[in-house]
């Protein structure tokens, strides 16, 4: 039986990293001084490694173990999100990129209240972006505690301290100059690991993809079904709008976001995401084949397979299984201590974006109205990035049931229906004001969540009611329209002091937004 | 104020600004378009997704999915040497710091 006992090569890899990432975060810390070094590495990343680290940011274990597991259950469908992701990366270049890095200083509420009244667009992007980053920073660590429980023969609550314990420290002592280094580190051993995972699986079949796919048509219980649309979805509402929160979404996500900010100009940002676009694109096509690789040589096997179809230890679990079918125990070590730097890595970059929207935006710009030292709000950031770590473990041990599907659907959902709009409409709608700034955000949140509530995912799985009374499984159509039909309706109706002076910003920060 | 008013005003301006944003809008449309008609021929031409590509085992749906993701990528190669050309002259010198 898998997970029965310690995984010696798996505990080697990563007490190895963990080590080389500890090295880094004392390195990065001595070079850590001011609040811009703290927030943004002081603008230094060369855009290359923000592209590594942006690649890292995104290829969470969402996407190397999320992606593999939902193709093994439902096939092709899969590549509606795999898609998705590299199309939402290439729109945040060719809309975005640019903009955020000129207008931006910190924190993407920056850019939402540089022309609109400070105060209440930075306290609505610190709602946004404390409602993305604690809902994902949960899911992650309990994905995490499960993970290394099956594959450390660790205790769940010994594996959440030790990722929340980690995080903790990256990020309150080395800012994001750690995380930066630390995401580029993981990136390239994901790639890596993703790579020979790819190459040892494929040539089991003598790199005939073809008979791959036979193969896995031929075993898989469902069998054409699998290589067909329909696995997974049916009905076009949930599939658009599960298409619409990848696009929205992603360039909503305030790590994400924040990122634009750690390279010196608008050229290196756009080369960021060039980078990071190429890195994704390759590794997500390397996942769809992994996918379907395991399929091929999993089903059947009944140490991972069992008759039904279903996997051992749930259907995350596919890509390090294949890695032992395919590698055996050192193979399957080093892809379960990569799966384990993949999680610790994404998770830091998310506590650092949380930390800056409650000591940047909400403590020193709105509480204290900017009157604050450099030195003051180090300390403020370094002690919020404390509370916020250890309230994360906290939530992890107390919800270590809960699906952890719903709160990524949560995450993606908010980011999508709460910042994407307020950020698109500031960048490129003159008319936008702050009434219907404020206006669409609130509305975008309490649609987005209202409707994940009555959805199947919580209203039948977790309230166990007969039927939903939203029958789709994804919000994002509806909440996103929502948000922008409101945010349009009430900035045309406002006709406030205020409004006139949001409108007449417009053409400054049009004019810095451009060139910089 | 005046400076950005004077800015806008210039026609050299203008025509940069006009030519960004065709691009901008020009690519995010046609990409997140080709996605969208992706998702909804997965719905509603599921038969013709499903059909074998060339004969084998693999479909027309995951070609086709693999081909968006490969546009994606050249796209945002192409996009990065449009914008760096456009900003070379006249604003570009401002912008790279040389």
């Amino acid at each position: 039986m898998i997970g029965s006992g310690p995984n010696v090569p798996a505990i080697l890899i990563f007490v190895a990293f963990v080590v080389a990432s500890l090295g880094i975060t004392w390195w990065a810390a001595k070079r850590t001084h001011s609040t811009g070094e703290f927030y943004t590495a002081g603008g230094k990343i060369t855009g290359m490694q923000n592209g590594f680290a942006l690649a890292g940011d995104f290829m969470s274990a969402a996407s190397f173990l999320g992606v593999t597991g939902l193709i093994f259950i439902g096939g092709a469908d899969a590549l509606y999100f795999v898609i998705g992701v590299v199309v939402s990366w290439a729109f945040i270049l060719f809309a975005f990129a640019d903009r955020m890095r000129n207008l931006g200083r910190y924190t993407f509420a920056d850019v939402v209240a540089y022309r609109l009244q400070p105060d209440r667009l930075r306290t609505l992007a610190a709602a946004g972006t404390l409602t993305v980053a604690i809902p994902y920073l949960i899911a992650q660590m309990v994905g995490a505690g499960s993970l290394i429980e099956t594959l450390f023969g660790l205790p769940y609550f010994v594996a959440v301290l030790i990722v929340g314990g980690l995080m903790t420290v990256y990020v309150a002592f080395g800012g994001m100059l750690a995380t930066t280094w630390v995401q580029v580190v993981k990136a390239v051993l994901l790639l890596v690991g993703a790579t020979a995972l790819f190459l040892i699986a494929m040539s089991q079949f003598g790199f005939n993809f073809d008979a791959m796919f036979a193969r896995a048509v031929e075993v898989h219980p469902r069998g054409e079904v699998i290589v067909r649309p329909g696995g997974l979805y049916s009905d076009p509402i949930s599939t658009l709008s599960i298409a619409l929160a990848f696009v929205c979404g992603t360039a909503g996500l305030p790590h994400v976001l924040m990122r634009f900010f750690t390279v010196p100009d608008a050229k290196q940002a756009r080369r960021s995401i060039g980078y990071a676009v190429v890195i994704i694109g390759y590794f997500q096509m390397l996942i769809v084949v992994v996918g379907f690789a395991s399929i091929a040589l999993l089903v059947g096997q009944a140490e991972y397979v069992d008759e039904f179809g279903r996997i051992a230890g749930g259907a995350n679990m596919v890509s390090v299984y294949l890695a032992r079918a395919v590698g055996g125990e050192i193979f399957y070590g080093l892809i379960s201590a990569v799966a384990f730097a993949t999680i610790l890595a994404v998770v830091a970059g998310i506590l650092l974006s949380a930390s800056a929207a409650v000591a940047h935006d909400l403590y020193a710009k709105v509480i204290r109205r900017g009157e604050i030292s450099d030195r003051e709000e180090m300390t403020i950031s370094r002690i919020v990035t404390v509370v916020l770590g250890v309230g994360t473990i906290g939530l992890s041990l107390w919800f270590r049931n809960i699906n952890v599907g719903i709160l990524a659907t949560i995450a993606l959902a908010v980011a999508a229906s709460v910042n994407f709009p307020a950020i698109f409409l500031a960048l490129f709608w003159k008319n936008l004001t702050t009434r219907g700034a404020v206006a669409g955000g609130l509305t975008g949140l309490v649609v987005v969540v209202g409707l994940i509530i009555l959805s199947p995912i919580v209203w039948v799985n977790a309230f166990g009611n007969e039927t939903a009374i939203f029958p789709y499984s994804y919000p994002t159509l509806f909440s996103v329209s929502a948000a922008f039909i409101v945010t349009i309706v009430v900035s045309l109706a406002d006709h406030s002091d205020r409004a006139s002076i949001d409108r007449a910003g417009y053409d400054k920060q049009l004019v810095k937004s451009e060139i910089g | 104020m005046g400076n950005e008013a004077e800015l806008l005003r210039d026609p050299e301006f203008q025509k940069l600004l006009a030519q960004r944003s065709r691009w901008r809008w020009g690519l995010s449309g046609s990409l997140i378009g080709i996605y969208f008609a992706y998702c909804l021929a997965g719905i509603y031409l599921t038969e013709a997704f499903g059909l074998p590509f060339l004969g084998s085992s693999i479909t027309w749906g995951i070609v086709l999915g693999y081909l968006i993701i490969a546009l994606a990528i050249v796209l945002s190669i192409f996009y990065i040497r449009i914008v760096g050309r456009l900003l070379e002259v006249p604003f570009g010198d401002r912008e790279s710091g040389q």
